[in-house]
């Protein structure tokens, strides 16, 4: 909203950059703590325009190239400048059909706009938010620009998991002129989108509509069903479907393995997160899911998960949260936003320590935790600086309830079921660059190749499996020359 | 939508609904289990499996109204539905030729135990079946229990106590028989204490006893963790991995039990739920 211009030495060329982006207005940190509305509150159109006109339109169109679905940005951009609302979100349409998930969670910091040209001088355009705009424009028009469809294929393919990824695949190929059944195990179709992110984040509305959106391209939507248990990979490939794309995302919850670790009270984030967040425990008694909670909560990890469950914790009514990462500020995984939004709402970060066990209260309820300092060493060939712990350097941290939030191992209900799926000794999917699977018309992405990633990135690798499946799709080949099944495969036990 | 096509109430505060669920019908077996939500604003709650119907398309289970959510299932009647029904989920119990099985049924154990009853029948098995209910009043699913066991044990409770001990003392005297009148396996789906207990007493015998474990669960289908508990000294899913495990190498009763109770105190609404002794309450 400012208007500085940093002048230095050398004359500016004739379009003056304005090196710093227009803010987007938050909720304050006072109210936001004690409701889970949404916190970001989104760009007005003075904003927005203002934020657009920013944009230099250059020719290299980096940001683009930084998009992991390869969004035309510089045109939505433009389009935006030109305050032609209808066409902008054409053009994201073109390749999102997320474009108010992508616009709210994506870490456009690392992508798109650490690429932008602004980014060397100064702030990058707020391509995040400018998307962001557009998706809430289009949403409360209410009518959805619809995509241009080719023809009907006669082709059907099965898509695992209504996730990021599952949901890019649907309405690509659907797009493409392909029958599309989507496969939900849960009861309603998003994936993490619902039951990881929590609502102050990401609107469950807005997954919803988007849902729809992805319906309303002829995508068959079939909740409550679990592939590997309702039906075999192999059923599927044996019945109705020329092809299958494997999204069913994250598995088995990782914990520490340090005594004390089953006592009550003691979650996994998913756990936590899916009460919270898909069940609504926030709204109980309304919603008949409960969540119980004390008053000191620690969440163990330094990811975007972690971050998610802390401020949910905040808002449940913890007095006192804290973080607990083994390494520093500066290795954290979670986005710099989502950090400096906990740091707000009064989330305490304890770096460089890690659990040793869980006390119990006497009834089998956690009651305090011990800790053991860590330093990093000198970094490894990798570069990477190992956290050690510190020997005789444990302490006790008095808590009620722990959140650990260590990542996912890959579910394996699909891979226990398919003999001739190759599987990395972590259980995650192997595929090639293309998506491709060790098994014949099957291709995978998302959590269950990556074993846990981003919404994005799961998003860009059903782009690729997409374009690589309806190229199989067209050549009408019954057959497909799966890459070899020992490839990249050394560690498969 | 699932639609309920029938409610039977079998005792005081027992149900048996079956639910239109072609596509879980299809593939149930013995000991699995479903997760149903009566409605949007619903909780998720597994429900093992009791019965099945293929070419029906139908799924039977029987629960006790003992929460906000069975209390809701008990006023269900055919022709209202339910928003999911999810499964069949977990593995199914393990059924071969054992040779003399002992089972010992109580609660909604009554009617699940019976699938893996028919299983275990149809592998040559013999099987004696103790079951445990308060009274006689709350006793039900005699018949087919019945039907297919060689040695019927009811154990019922006198009144306000000794329900454990009268399923004890008729294992106890099972045992005492053993070896001379061998048991190959035991098998249970009855309360958390009375597993645990008949997990101790069959130890020392080494003879196989497999438990039906039932922690809190929220998805069911192995994302979520609540259902984790120690078997043989690692984390184990009860949805995935289990429910059935063997009932010694199960570690941590006590936790196990604990978590179990997490939310007893809020949407356990009955009256007398509490076990006694139990250290939770």
């Amino acid at each position: 909203m400012t208007d500085e211009k940093e002048t230095k030495g050398a004359p500016e060329k004739k379009p003056k950059l304005n090196l710093n982006r227009v803010e987007m207005p938050k909720q304050s940190e006072h109210e936001r703590r004690h409701n889970f509305d949404e916190v970001a509150l989104g760009y007005t159109w003075e904003m927005a325009k203002e934020e657009a006109s920013r944009c230099i339109q250059c020719k290299k169109r980096p940001c683009q190239q930084g998009c992991p679905v390869n969004i035309d940005i510089p045109d939505f951009i433009a389009a935006l400048q030109r305050e032609n609302m209808e066409e902008a979100a054409k053009v994201l349409k073109r390749k999102t059909s997320l474009p108010g998930v992508c616009g709210r969670v994506c870490p456009q910091e690392l992508q798109c706009e650490n690429a932008c040209t602004l980014n060397k001088k100064g702030a990058p355009v707020a391509i995040g938010r400018l998307e962001r705009f557009i998706a809430d424009w289009e949403r409360t028009q209410g009518s959805a620009t619809m995509p241009e469809m080719a023809p009907s294929t006669g082709k059907k393919v099965a898509v695992v998991g209504s996730g990021p990824s599952g949901l890019t695949v649907a309405s690509d190929l659907a797009i493409f002129g392909h029958q599309v059944v989507l496969f939900e195990a849960l009861h309603v179709a998003g994936g993490v989108l619902m039951y990881g992110i929590p609502e102050f984040r990401l609107p469950k509305e807005i997954v919803q509509r988007e849902v729809q959106y992805v319906q309303s391209l002829g995508v068959d939507l079939r909740l409550n069903t679990v592939i590997g248990i309702n039906y075999s990979l192999d059923e599927l490939l044996r019945t109705d479907y020329d092809a299958v794309y494997l999204a069913p995302g994250a598995g088995l919850p990782k914990f520490l393995g340090v005594p004390g670790e089953n006592l009550n009270m003691v979650y996994s984030a998913n756990e936590f997160l899916t009460r919270t967040n898909l069940m609504k425990a926030y709204l109980y008694p309304e919603y008949a899911t409960p969540i119980k909670m004390g008053k000191k909560v620690a969440v163990i990890g330094g990811g975007n998960v972690a971050m998610d469950a802390a401020r949910c914790a905040v808002r449940l009514g913890a007095q006192e949260v804290y973080v607990i990462y083994r390494r520093t500020r500066a290795e954290m995984p979670a986005r710099l936003e989502e950090v400096e939004n906990a740091e707000e709402e009064g989330i305490q970060f304890h770096f460089l320590c890690n659990p040793t066990a869980f006390l119990s209260d006497g009834r089998n309820n956690v009651a305090a935790m011990e800790l053991i300092r860590m330093k990093l060493t000198e970094p490894d060939e990798s570069g990477r600086r190992r956290p050690v712990p510190i020997p005789g350097s444990e302490y006790i941290l008095d808590v009620d309830t722990v959140v650990v939030s260590l990542g996912t191992s890959p579910n394996p209900l699909i891979p226990s079921t398919t003999p001739d799926l190759n599987v990395t000794r972590w259980g995650t999917v192997v595929i090639d660059e293309r998506g491709r699977t060790s098994k014949a018309r099957v291709w995978a992405g998302g959590d269950i190749v990556s074993g846990g990633a981003t919404v994005i990135s799961a998003m860009g690798e059903g782009r690729i499996a997409a374009a690589s499946m309806h190229e199989y799709l067209s050549n009408g080949q019954k057959k497909i020359i799966p890459p070899s099944p020992q490839k990249d495969d050394d560690k498969t036990e | 939508m699932y639609p309920i096509v029938d409610h039977e109430v079998l005792a005081p505060r027992v149900h048996r609904l079956r639910v239109k669920a072609p596509v879980v019908a299809e593939k149930a077996k013995p000991g699995q289990f479903v997760i149903l939500i009566i409605d949007q604003k619903g909780e998720r709650v597994p429900f093992t499996i009791s019965d099945w119907d293929t070419d029906a398309g139908t799924v039977d289970f029987v629960f006790i109204e003992v929460g906000k959510t069975t209390r809701q299932l008990a006023t269900l009647q055919p022709g209202d539905t339910l928003l999911s029904f999810i499964g069949p989920l977990g593995r199914p119990a393990e059924v071969d030729h054992y040779g003399h099985v002992v089972s010992v049924l109580s609660g909604y154990g009554i009617a699940a135990m019976v699938p893996i009853l028919k299983a275990l029948k149809e592998k040559g098995n013999t099987l004696t079946t103790i079951v445990q209910a308060p009274d006689a009043e709350r006793l039900f699913g005699q018949k087919p229990l019945e039907e297919l066991s060689d040695t019927v044990i009811w154990a019922l409770g006198t009144k306000g106590d000794g329900m454990m001990e009268s399923t004890t003392v008729a294992m106890r005297k099972l045992l005492n028989q053993h070896p001379k009148r061998r048991i190959d396996r035991v098998i249970a789906m009855c309360s958390l204490c009375l597993m645990r207990v008949l997990s101790e007493m069959t130890r020392p015998y080494a003879i196989k006893t497999m438990v039906h474990l039932t922690p809190v669960m929220v998805d069911g289908t192995g994302m979520c963790g609540a259902c984790r508990l120690s078997v043989g000294r690692t984390n184990r899913f009860a949805c995935v991995h289990g429910p059935e495990f063997d009932g010694h190498e199960v570690d941590g009763w006590e936790v196990l039990m604990a978590r179990r109770c997490t939310y007893a105190d809020e949407s356990i609404l009955q009256q007398g739920f509490q076990c006694r002794g139990c250290s939770q309450w």
